[in-house]
């Protein structure tokens, strides 16, 4: 029955906007737990659903917001049994199969999520959560543009959908087209402060236009907020350190690249930037651990080969290892700068 | 201590908190009250050239890239004449029509201009880029190299007014040994090995054609190509034989084994070892530093130096470039512009064959990285005696606007020295002629009006040019050194000089045109001397060997210094 819903979910039509008569009386405080958990506030949403299921023990709603905190909470099982248990029982309801969906893409099920994210806005094409969903699929697809009309589409219908106004900000972000991209994430960020990706998001978007300041404010409160969960932004240290360096705040920049290494000692990024940051405080010694550390990365996170050896070969310099030093530049010789196959 | 004492202690230290305080304040005035400013005197100077890039809808590479400025004074009179190069119909790449026409105007003392192009004879054909500009035979008469997509010219200045073309005789006409004419970009007059004749280093750009031509962006809204879709090209060296004949010695010398895609060319003896060496700015592919050994050859070592990539180890796409010493230490340093989302690399000359990348440290990384840069220049504007930055800027796609991501009109830039390392952009602060949006190109620095302050003119595609008279206020002091070489070559370029103000304060320059983007300044030796009414000494070390050193100079004149 299970994987049977998925395929029988693309061959019915129609949909349920409002809730079936078990939940009357629920609909303002399901919609408050709704957003609790959109706001990534499970405490709140559990003692709130656990008064609603007395009071409305078959309200088949509940199910789906129970589905949905068990996901925020990082129980899969109970989250994916609760899911099942909704879309068996209303197979037609668009924001059912398109937080299901949302389920799927967390879990990395890419398939799962992108048939029941075409479902949802098949069943409903006004759901802002379906069109934002189906959206994120499509971004994944290398789709931007039919994505980016699928967004604005959700955001008309309900501006405050923080989900959609994300993913706008990323499409704008990627086409750097910052003054777009900090519309859209400073909207995110008023509708939910608790998104430590999105003030992550807003800072990056804020340099380039040279507000720096705001900057400054959005890489802190960001960091404020920075909790484990679907919020959860495991770079702010990393580009907050960054940013720092730039403004010659070398300590502080230190203090938080530090960080950045602890939390993600897998990308090579963190090191590599460290690594500048040591030479820049004239600590080489520290500089070759790093830059060493970040040619051993397998995940680049966006640095590559070139920036390596260039990097080495400053450090062996800098530390008087002719051989090394040489070893490197020869490398930065050899290797072609990235090809740019865009235009400019 | 008793109380009076104590009282007294007290008074003399909030005394000293005040008067600090109050020279904290004049100084802060002083350097609100003296900002940079330009005021742009083209409407009634006569100088009416536009640059015409000819371009066609889908936009070649081709388009984007002209064109340069020379201030030169070819008649020698004491004033700054200015040539610009211009571009030519497309696809033909001939200059049909008088607007394609390269252009020299001669300067008539009043802050106006005469079109003389035609007298001159230096109207020029096929798709003209750059201009370098030096007395290469020394007769005493300024000559010119045009460099282009399809011709290069030498033209020899007669002496009367009038140029002669002896780009074939001379054998500079940009073509390879393997027969093929490179496409030339920014060209440097210096004496590499010190003979006492000036040679001539060329920048070649990318193995380009309208056959080979690639398209990019969207129908209605065509881009510039990247040009990492196309092969660079190798430089050329030419030396000087002193019989008006050029040897093309790049491959002996060592520079064309290093195939680049060559922009902007700034020359400077860089390690203080008494040779004359070159940069060059190339467009997202690693640049050049060709260190000279001896005058015997080149060593490229700009990875030994880091001054290959930024200091985030990748290209930029290098435009312009100067070579000169902003903070008074004694050593040459870089500025390079690049395109909008890259950051201008500013190379800090370490002094120990190291260059550290200080476009952050030194305060212009955010600003920018806002900015499409293609002339620059290292020159005191405000003549305090620490040079500041200038940029021309503009975006190299024509289109760049629709997609909102850059700005292809964009007004030009000034950061101030503030005297610890660091530049502010001041461009805000300098005038309503700072704030116009042009698609800018190269630009020249020199003393229009022989007033002791460095003016900049700019050429703009589709636009008029810009002839941005310095209007800094203050009664700051200044020193203009025009050097006549005898055993070196007749204009001294290559020629290091070290001036000690009054106060005591230190700076150094050097003598060259070369620097910008595709551009040839003022050969003048400029320096600003603040408060300095005189000067104690100016040694001049020229490319010969001989020190030359002057004691008690005044200040406020153009000084003509002839080699001992």
């Amino acid at each position: 029955m299970r994987v049977a819903i998925l395929f029988m979910l693309f061959a019915s039509c129609g949909s349920v906007e409002v809730y079936a008569a078990p939940c009357t009386g629920a609909e303002t405080q399901l919609a408050q737990v709704s957003h609790q958990l959109t706001l990534n506030s499970p405490e709140a949403a559990e003692n709130s659903l656990r008064a609603l299921s007395l009071s409305y023990p078959d309200c088949p709603e509940i199910i789906l917001q129970r589905a949905r905190l068990a996901q925020v909470k990082g129980d899969a099982n109970q989250a994916a049994e609760l899911y099942y248990r909704y879309t068996d029982g209303d197979p037609d309801d668009s924001r059912g199969l398109a937080y299901f969906g949302r389920f799927f893409l967390e879990q990395r099920d890419y398939m799962r999520a992108d048939a029941l994210s075409a479902a949802a806005v098949q069943k409903n094409a006004v759901d802002p959560v379906a069109l934002s969903l189906r959206a994120q699929i499509l971004v994944m697809k290398g789709q931007p543009h039919e994505a980016q009309e699928l967004l604005e589409k959700a955001i008309q219908i309900d501006p405050d959908e923080p989900e959609a106004q994300f993913q706008l900000g990323e499409i704008y972000d990627k086409a750097k087209l910052s003054p777009k991209a900090v519309s859209y994430f400073q909207k995110v960020v008023a509708l939910n402060p608790r998104d430590a990706r999105a003030w992550d998001y807003l800072a990056l978007n804020l340099e380039p236009l040279g507000d720096l300041d705001g900057a400054e404010e959005a890489y802190q409160r960001g960091l404020r907020v920075d909790q484990p969960g679907k919020y959860y932004d495991a770079f702010l240290e990393y580009n907050y350190g960054r940013f720092l360096a730039k403004r010659n705040r070398l300590s502080a920049s230190k203090r938080h690249l530090d960080t950045a290494v602890a939390l993600t000692p897998q990308i090579r990024a963190v090191w590599y930037e460290r690594a500048r940051l040591d030479m820049r405080m004239g600590n080489y010694q520290q500089a070759q651990a790093d830059a060493e550390k970040a040619a051993a990365c397998t995940q680049q996170g966006g640095i590559i080969d070139l920036q390596i050896y260039s990097l080495l070969s400053q450090v062996y310099a800098r530390l008087g290892n002719t051989v090394l030093a040489k070893k490197y530049m020869d490398l930065t010789r050899e290797t072609p700068p990235p090809v740019r196959t865009e235009s400019r | 201590m008793n109380h009076a004492t104590g009282r007294k202690g007290v008074e003399t230290l909030l005394s000293a908190a005040l008067m600090v305080l109050l020279l904290r304040s004049t100084s802060v005035w002083a350097a609100e009250s003296d900002h940079i400013q330009f005021e742009n005197r083209q409407p009634r100077s006569g100088v009416d050239f536009v640059l015409d890039n000819g371009t066609l809808p889908d936009k070649p590479m081709i388009d984007g890239i002209p064109g340069g400025v020379a201030l030169l004074d070819y008649d020698g009179d004491g004033y700054l004449d200015i040539f610009f190069t211009n571009g030519a119909h497309l696809p033909d790449l001939v200059k049909h029509e008088g607007k394609f026409s390269n252009r020299l105007y001669r300067n008539n003392h009043d802050g106006t201009f005469m079109d003389v192009t035609d007298r001159a004879g230096v109207s020029g054909e096929g798709y003209s880029v750059g201009a370098a500009a030096a007395d290469y035979d020394n007769d005493g008469h300024t000559d010119l190299y045009v460099t282009g997509f399809n011709r290069n010219f030498l033209y020899h200045n007669n002496g009367n007014g009038t140029f002669s073309d002896v780009t074939e005789r001379a054998r500079v006409s940009g073509t390879f040994t393997t027969g093929k004419k490179l496409w030339g970009i920014s060209a440097a007059w210096l004496d590499y090995d010190s003979d006492g004749k000036l040679d001539l280093f060329v920048t070649n750009y990318l193995d380009w054609s309208f056959a080979t031509s690639k398209v990019c962006g969207a129908p209605g809204k065509r881009l510039s190509c990247s040009p990492t879709l196309y092969k660079g090209q190798p430089n050329i060296l030419y030396h000087n034989n002193g019989d008006g004949t050029f040897s093309d010695v790049s491959e002996s010398m060592g520079i064309a084994q290093h195939i680049g895609k060559g922009m902007g060319v700034a020359v400077a003896d860089y390690n203080g070892d008494g040779w004359m060496d070159i940069f060059v700015a190339n467009d997202n592919d690693r640049n050049f530093l060709f260190r000279n050994r001896g005058g015997k050859g080149f060593d490229e070592v700009a990875a030994e130096s880091f001054v290959a990539y930024t200091d985030n180890g990748v290209p930029v796409s290098g435009m312009g470039v100067d070579f000169r010493d902003w903070d008074n230490h004694g050593q040459p340093s870089l500025i390079v512009t690049a395109l909008g989302g890259e950051t201008f690399p500013l190379l800090h000359n370490e002094g120990n064959g190291f260059f550290s990348d200080d476009s952050y440290k030194a305060g212009i990384g955010f600003s920018s990285f806002r900015m499409s840069g293609w002339g620059t220049g290292i020159q005191d504007l405000d003549n305090d005696g620490h040079k500041d930055l200038f940029t021309a800027n503009s975006h190299v796609s024509e289109n760049a606007d629709i997609e909102g991501q850059q700005r292809y009109r964009q007004p030009n830039a000034v950061f101030r020295n503030m005297h610890d390392g660091s530049f502010r952009d001041v461009t805000s602060d300098s005038g309503s002629a700072m704030q116009v949006r042009a698609a800018h190109r190269g630009c020249a620095f020199g003393d229009l009006n022989n007033d002791g302050k460095i003016d900049v003119v700019v050429s703009a595609i589709g636009g008029p040019a810009e002839l941005l008279y310095n209007t800094t206020a203050g009664d700051r002091h200044w020193i203009l050194i025009r050097t006549v070489g005898t055993k070196s070559n007749r204009d001294g370029i290559g020629t290091r000089v070290r001036i000690v103000g009054a106060s005591g304060f230190v700076q150094y320059n050097h003598v060259t045109t070369a620097g910008s983007y595709a551009s040839s300044n003022d050969p003048r030796v400029h320096f600003g001397l603040g408060a300095d009414a005189a000067i104690q000494e100016i040694e001049l070390r020229w490319p010969s060997g001989t020190v030359q050193v002057l004691h008690n100079v005044r200040a406020d004149q153009i000084l003509t210094v002839t080699e001992e």
